[in-house]
């Protein structure tokens, strides 16, 4: 019985096993959609991207996109995620369905991490290459070291034709042109077949004669030196040096094949190039605001003064990618993705234009599902109940000012 | 049945009982080490081995090997000392090898879409048949240990070379060099892998000029030996039989 438990046990314990390693197979499949799931907080408090544009709704395989736009850095950077000193412009994508062709922080390529400074505007730009066919959504994204991944909005887009047809022509510094889709995969194959035919050869010579029974009787019966014969360790002499024979001489020539090589290339860059909006004549003061969780509506009481020499009126609030406007003074004409885009959804008590020097206090209401649909009502539940954004101006000569803002949110329930 | 009786009737048949359990046993060892092994090596080398742009030639250099001597060491404890064979390590890591090729193929190219030649496994073969060797001709944990240990480690990138040579070919992308590895990084997105958790070159071997590549494989060999030692002894304990006496009789 209790053999029959232990093999039980034992066979139990093998299959444990096994099951986790398919369960570690489906680990690298999760998925890119986490951007409802993100800390409201953390969406509204840290990058703010706007401007955006996503230059086409459908690319073949092989054509290219971008996603161009500028984010703001927020000044107010919640306490609990690390400052972005160590940050990397990504793109959110379920896998390479696109490759990164290229990406730009204020015109300067940045394939690697890049510091960033709280407050400023910086403008970005990445260029995509259509390589999987299917409909995908697309997201800018920052990914900051401590901070985790930063999600943008998102865009859906469709990739039409044949992955099949996908090519990435690369050309070295040493001339030759290659596609970097299928380079050095036959030789990868090659070598690690060679391998796998060496290590299988040495583990038959020793499977194909008798194992654990009759060796393990020879052992425990003090037999242990008659198991491996003279003949045996000749040809073990010959699969060792042999092994490191063919090491040296498929070292020998790999250098000769390929007499120029670098290393992998790392490193941060600093003192990126901030984009300069004009100069914000306007102030806004928050006097309070409230989100009204049956309207589904935030409403803010705020005083602005206009400091400049032409009159201004509110059109846009915008905060973690969602935006509410007033469409008596602002409209998107840049397909904005219909879910984050409140074409009505701003209104203000009274946004007659406010006159050079004057200062009102005003009522603004941003209502849409986008509330709740993304999430960001369950800004409430966060640890610090704040709320930012940004604030669009627009003046008699359709110029446009931004302005942050940056205020403590009470709940309304009823 | 008594115990005194025996189970087969013929030497013939005894000789056939006992090779079935031989595919048995390596059957269930053979995946056994494939689970255990592929798992901790992901936990403890993960990106090393998944990315071609993380094989640098200092960390991929140190970390691989010493990650991944364990279960070779105490495979080898179980079936050189109760069974005299020396393919512990060959077999660990032919097992690990398939395990992640399987997982390459299906998962990192036929789920997710990586190409192959980015995400293709280490070979770890070259150094597991010498430490096989070592043991069966010295027959002594101290000196495959030492010897077998520091070769593993010494034969890790020179094995690896000619598959990541192509690799590091340098290019000029948008008015930046990097090597073709790099712009495989760059080009095939990762959302959750941002290129500053990438462990390249960081450290302090500056003073060894370009010649860091033996240095970390000689440091490498170092910490392998002292790893070996501590998985023999893992998997001589792990092999031992123990009596435990029957109170109720
Ligand atoms: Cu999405």
């Amino acid at each position: 019985m209790k053999i029959i438990k232990d093999k039980v046990a034992k066979l139990s314990f093998v299959a444990l096993l096994i099951t986790m390693t398919a369960a570690m197979f489906y680990a690298p499949t999760a998925s890119a959609h986490g951007e409802k799931s993100q800390a409201a907080f953390m969406r509204m408090r840290t990058i703010h991207w706007f401007d955006l544009n996503w230059s086409k709704e459908e690319v073949p395989v092989n054509d290219t996109m971008t996603i161009s736009g500028k984010f703001l850095v927020f000044k107010g950077w919640p306490e609990t995620v690390d400052k972005p000193e160590v940050s990397f412009l990504n793109i959110g994508i379920p896998g390479p369905v696109f490759i990164r062709a290229g990406s730009w922080i204020g015109g300067q390529l940045v394939p690697r991490s890049v510091s960033l400074e709280l407050g400023e505007v910086y403008e970005f730009k990445v260029l995509l290459k259509a390589r999987r066919p299917g409909d995908w959504h697309v997201h800018s994204m920052m990914n900051v070291q401590g901070g985790g991944p930063i999600i943008g909005p998102g865009k859906w887009t469709t990739i039409t034709g044949s992955m099949g047809d996908f090519v990435n022509p690369v050309t070295t510094l040493t001339g030759q042109t290659i596609d970097l889709e299928t380079y050095n995969l036959e030789n990868t194959y090659f070598w690690h077949a060679v391998w796998f035919a060496v290590a299988f050869a040495w583990l038959l010579f020793w499977i194909k004669r008798p194992m654990f029974v009759p060796r393990h009787i020879a052992v425990s019966t003090g037999k242990a030196s008659t198991l491996i014969s003279a003949g045996d360790k000749k040809i073990g002499m010959v699969f060792a040096v042999g092994t490191m024979v063919i090491v040296a001489a498929s070292m020998g020539t790999t250098n000769s094949k390929y007499p120029v090589t670098t290393p992998l290339q790392a490193g941060l860059l600093r003192g990126m190039k901030t984009y300069q909006m004009p100069e914000a004549t306007v102030s806004v003061k928050i006097d309070d605001a409230t989100y009204r969780v049956p309207g589904r509506a935030m409403q803010m009481t705020m005083t602005v003064t206009n400091n400049g020499d032409t009159s201004v009126r509110l059109g846009e609030f915008n905060t973690a990618g969602v935006r509410f406007l007033d469409p008596e003074v602002h409209e998107d004409e840049t397909a904005y993705p219909d879910d984050l885009l409140a074409e009505e959804g701003l209104t203000v008590s009274d946004n007659s234009p406010l006159a050079p020097g004057e200062t009102r206090t005003i009522e603004v209401t941003a209502s849409d599902a986008a509330w709740e649909v993304y999430r960001l009502a369950d800004l409430i539940y966060d640890p610090d109940s704040r709320f930012a954004g940004l604030l669009f101006f627009w003046d008699e000569n359709g110029s446009r000012q931004l302005v942050t803002v940056d205020a403590p949110l009470i709940p309304s329930f009823i | 049945m008594s115990a005194s009786q025996s189970a087969v009737r013929s030497r013939a048949e005894a000789v056939q009982v006992s090779r079935t359990f031989d595919w048995m046993i390596l059957f269930t060892l053979f995946t056994a080490v494939l689970g255990g092994y592929h798992i901790h090596y992901m936990l403890t080398g993960g990106d090393w081995d998944f990315w071609t742009d993380w094989k640098d030639r200092r960390l991929w250099v140190t970390v691989a090997p010493i990650v991944s001597i364990t279960f070779p060491a105490a495979v080898q404890a179980c079936l050189w000392w109760r069974y005299r064979l020396p393919i512990g390590a060959t077999l660990s890591v032919v097992a690990l090898m398939l395990g992640e090729w399987i997982n390459r193929y299906m998962n990192f190219w036929g789920w997710t879409y990586f190409p192959v030649n980015f995400v293709f496994p280490s070979n770890l073969i070259p150094g597991a048949i010498v430490l096989d060797v070592i043991l069966m001709l010295g027959n002594s944990m101290t000196l495959t240990a030492v010897v077998g240990g520091l070769a593993y480690g010494l034969l890790f990138y020179p094995g690896n070379w000619p598959v990541i040579a192509p690799l590091h070919v340098p290019v000029e992308y948008n008015g930046m060099m990097m090597t073709l590895a790099d712009l495989q990084g760059y080009h095939y997105v990762r959302t959750g892998t941002p290129e500053y958790i990438r462990m390249v070159e960081k450290g302090t071997l500056r003073t060894f000029g370009k010649d860091v590549a033996p240095v970390s494989a000689f440091f490498s060999g170092f910490v392998s030996i002292i790893i070996y030692f501590l998985w023999h002894f893992f998997g001589k304990w792990f092999a031992k039989t123990d009596f435990i006496s029957d109170e109720a009789s």
